[in-house]
């Protein structure tokens, strides 16, 4: 039975690649086998876990990061690097960004750790919103003669800011002090630590001297605190467990038809347990259709149930194919809503990296691309910041043309003419940038404010296809306001670009339609009758 | 100067002190509330105690010496130990050591190089000051004790184009680099030893890197400034990475857009003026360099030239500071470097 049934999908799976290439962007491979793609993933997965070392520049990162690998090396768990091959670490680029960090592998007994060491605040978010390494943990190196520095707690803040739960202290030079100030550094570091939000009592405080343990001494600040420290590092900081309690979630890679069984979807889960006859809602481009889960595949097989990290191929009830698009997300029933509206972390690519020459202003709109979609996307600003300069990272608002499913920590780029120029993460789900009001209040008051005289016919949309928008503008035309602005004005310029269009007519684009546009529809330009 | 959150004392004596303290707020009539807020402070202290050693007395001076002058915990102990754990002795010896240990430190930090640090920018309406500050790493650039250095220097600065700059023409400008700025004074001190005071006590070298102080010599000519990222609140003084000034004239009928012809140049970084005559504009805007020709960052759909005759504003003058950019050589071959008292006028 199985058997056959597989056949049947890998058959119209064939088929329906052909029938909607247009459509899907199908993978080759995937048609091929059955519905679920990838070989089953084995459980014996290394635990991995990133770290990374912050502390003043004279304190010992760079020596402790050598350390670490000098007395691993000796145990084969990794390769000894040097000292000064972490500090002249070249440049490295990932998704086009130049991040000045140094990254360093090794394994313990228990897990593997990439290792990395950044020069600066802004290489770290780089780094975080580039998505190279998202740090589980950092270690706070401090150097027992000086103490914590006046700009320890930009350390620490920096730390907060890029989402680090999980800090170990290294008190390094330890063995040039006597231990009632190793006692004092470790007394005010745990204060410091309290102070910005860490829980200063119960984290873990190692010391020694990074130095010893390079010169291969075996006292007691020597290689001994160093494995030490690796140990409190496999013990503290908590192995990254698959997020099966929430709501299952998978976005959708690829999609065909069975005739007589329904849709076929594929995906890797992203989060949870997905159940068979489970109730399911498939969501994106600003629809959202309930469905029900008939069958689940991992690799060929048809089972009952599968988990946050397995890639599966899940047979949906009562859906057309034409209705799922790549880019949607499929989740448990209720667990999800479009929004337009997403609060980000963003980094403008800088003029060097091949980025934009000119600072953008709040307004700014772009292709955004994220995972297998694209979408019309509008920027903006805190109020209090009156532009973005290349090369500058920021808190932003993104309003997506139709309603998409993105959850925290998705990464997003914006490209402009082909051009990535801007890189970001998700940070907050449905908040509205605070220029804008709330579109269901915006509604009435301001299009109250037109004036007999002229209306304004037409404004086309981006593109025709974008169905919810249309949607959306006929919903507006059908509840009877007529869109109706004073252009008395207007009339007598030229109409043409919008350079030429007298002060009112640019007022109503900037304050009246363009708010507007966060309701699911953008302007492309204005025709005026 | 104060550091950081002044934290339970980890002392016997406090602890019994703040018992004390508790009962009588428990005695007195007060809420009962606030009594309950104690005890589960004391039981913090009591957990931190448990799992800590208890001090030996002269830790116990130590720590409140650090956390009151800040100096490093092995400069504190010296000093203790000198002192005989006079803490006042100590500390005052401290502060008397401070500038030479700060500028030992910064001897021993000289030749590293510094391109992270802020510029920052001090105005009104016939002045301006801008000054870049350059540090090793932008942790320290975002400390307050940063702030407050580069602030004084401004400051200096800015006192410097009131009182030494005398010329011909619409406006005054002088140019200075790292020694010049050394040798101002700031509060009776010299900017040279405030900051070998600041490179002690972050332990990073800091460098003065140029300043430009500017005084407009008539009356319709007016200096604006700007620097990114702009502070929340408006004012004449603020700090960002990028910085710049300008001189203008503008007809007081319209509306003073200085500040925003000022963003623009921080935005989209001219390097001249331009002039109808002599520049012709490049074919992709993009990679525009005269000021008149780009493209006016707050509505591309006007030029920088439209937006200024629509305002009648004609612009004298503008300079830009990116913080860490690499400069040419800004002095003409040929050209000594001109003192302090000696003054460039612009014809």
């Amino acid at each position: 039975m199985n058997r056959k049934l597989i056949l049947n999908y890998v058959y119209n799976s064939v088929k329906s690649s052909a029938l909607f290439n247009k459509r899907l962007d199908f993978s080759k491979k995937v048609s091929k086998l059955s519905f679920s793609s990838k070989p089953a993933q084995k459980a014996d997965e290394r635990k991995h876990c990133n770290v990374g070392t912050i502390g003043h520049v004279d304190h010992g990162k760079t020596t402790l990061t050598s350390a670490i690998t000098k007395i691993l090396a000796k145990d084969g768990f990794a390769r000894y690097v040097a000292f000064d091959e972490i500090d002249k670490a070249p440049e490295e680029k990932t998704r086009g960004i130049t991040i000045n960090a140094a990254h360093v592998g090794y394994n313990t007994k228990f897990r593997s750790y990439a290792h990395t060491d950044c020069p600066g605040h802004a290489d770290f978010v780089r780094n975080m919103i580039s998505g190279a390494s998202q740090m589980d943990a950092a270690i706070l190196v401090v150097a027992a003669n000086d103490g914590p520095m006046p700009q320890t707690k930009e350390h620490l803040l920096l730390a907060k800011q890029v989402g680090i739960q999980y800090i170990l202290v290294f008190i390094n030079k330890a063995d040039i002090v006597d231990n009632e100030v190793i006692e004092l550094v470790e007394i005010e570091m745990r204060e410091l630590l309290s102070d910005y939000g860490y829980d200063g009592n119960t984290i873990p405080v190692t010391y020694g001297s990074a130095l010893l343990a390079l010169n291969g001494d075996e006292s007691e600040h020597g290689a001994p605190s160093i494995r030490k420290l690796l140990d409190t590092m496999d013990t503290y900081i908590p192995s990254i467990v698959r997020d099966l309690q929430s709501p299952f979630l998978m976005p959708i890679d690829n999609a065909f038809t069975v005739p007589g069984r329904g849709t076929v979807v594929i995906g890797t889960m992203k989060r949870g347990i997905i159940k068979k006859n489970d109730n399911a809602e498939l969501v994106g481009f600003g629809f959202s259709m309930k469905t029900t889960i008939s069958d689940i595949q991992i690799f060929k097989k048809s089972t009952t149930q599968a988990l946050a990290g397995d890639n599966i191929g899940v047979l949906l009830r009562n859906l057309k194919l034409k209705s799922v698009e790549t880019g949607m997300i499929l989740c448990a029933a209720k667990s999800c809503s479009l929004s337009n509206h997403y609060k980000a972390k963003i980094y403008f690519l800088s003029k060097q990296e091949g980025g934009r020459k000119k600072p953008v202003v709040s307004k700014y709109s772009q292709q955004m691309f994220s995972g297998t979609w694209n979408i019309a996307c509008r920027l903006d600003l805190e109020p209090t910041m009156e532009m973005l300069m290349p090369g500058d990272h920021a808190d932003v608002y993104l309003t997506l043309l139709e309603g998409m499913v993105m959850i925290q920590g998705q990464p997003f780029t914006i490209r402009e003419n082909n051009v990535t120029v801007a890189t970001g993460i998700v940070t907050e789900v449905a908040v509205y940038p605070p220029s804008v009001t709330h579109p269901q209040a915006s509604r009435v008051p301001d299009w109250q404010f037109a004036i007999k005289s002229v209306t304004l016919t037409r404004f086309s949309l981006v593109t025709d296809h974008h169905r919810s928008a249309r949607r959306e503008y006929h919903q507006h035309l059908s509840g009877g306001a007529t869109p109706l602005v004073d252009v008395g004005d207007i009339r007598r310029e030229a109409v043409g670009d919008r350079r030429r269009l007298a002060p009112p007519l640019q007022h109503l684009i900037a304050e009246v339609l363009l708010p507007y546009a966060s309701f699911g529809l953008f302007l492309r330009k204005v025709i005026i009758l | 100067m104060t550091h950081y959150r002044v934290p339970p004392e980890p002392s016997v004596g406090a602890r019994a002190r703040n018992n004390r303290e508790a009962q009588s707020a428990k005695g007195s009539a007060c809420d009962a509330s606030i009594s309950l807020l104690y005890n589960m402070f004391l039981q913090l202290l009591r957990r931190i105690h448990s799992s800590i050693p208890r001090w030996a007395t002269d830790t116990s001076l130590l720590a409140k010496l650090r956390k009151k002058t800040g100096y490093t915990v092995a400069n504190c102990k010296k000093a203790l130990e000198m002192h005989n754990n006079d803490p006042d002795k100590a500390e005052a010896w401290l502060k008397e050591q401070a500038q030479a240990m700060g500028w030992a430190k910064a001897t021993k930090l000289a030749g590293r190089t510094a391109q992270q640090g802020l510029v920052a920018v001090k105005f009104d309406k016939h002045h301006g000051a801008l000054v870049e500050l350059n540090c090793e790493t932008d942790f320290v650039a975002k400390n307050e004790k940063f702030h407050k250095m580069i602030e004084d220097a401004t400051l200096a600065c800015f006192k410097f184009s009131h009182t030494n700059l005398k010329g011909k023409g619409p406006i005054t400008k002088m140019e200075m680099d790292t020694e010049q700025l050394r040798n101002l004074h700031c509060d009776g001190k010299k900017l040279s030893e405030i900051l070998a005071l600041f490179i002690g006590s972050v332990g990073e070298n800091a460098v003065l890197r140029r300043a430009e102080c500017w005084k407009s010599n008539s009356d319709d000519v007016k200096i604006a400034a700007y620097t990114h990222p702009s502070p929340a609140v408006l004012s004449d003084y603020s700090a960002g990475k990028y910085g710049a000034l300008m001189a203008y004239k503008q007809n007081p009928l319209h509306e003073d857009i200085g500040r925003q012809i000022c963003q623009h140049i921080v935005g989209c970084g001219p390097e001249k003026i331009g002039s109808k005559e002599h520049d012709k504009p490049v074919k992709n805007n993009d990679d525009e360099t005269c000021l008149i020709y780009q493209e006016y960052l707050l509505d591309p759909s006007y030029t920088v030239e439209e937006v200024l005759a629509s305002h009648e504003v004609e612009v004298i003058d503008f300079v830009r500071f990116s913080c860490g950019e690499a400069t040419g050589s800004t002095a003409l071959p040929g050209v000594e470097k001109q003192p302090l008292d000696h003054v460039q006028t612009l014809q």
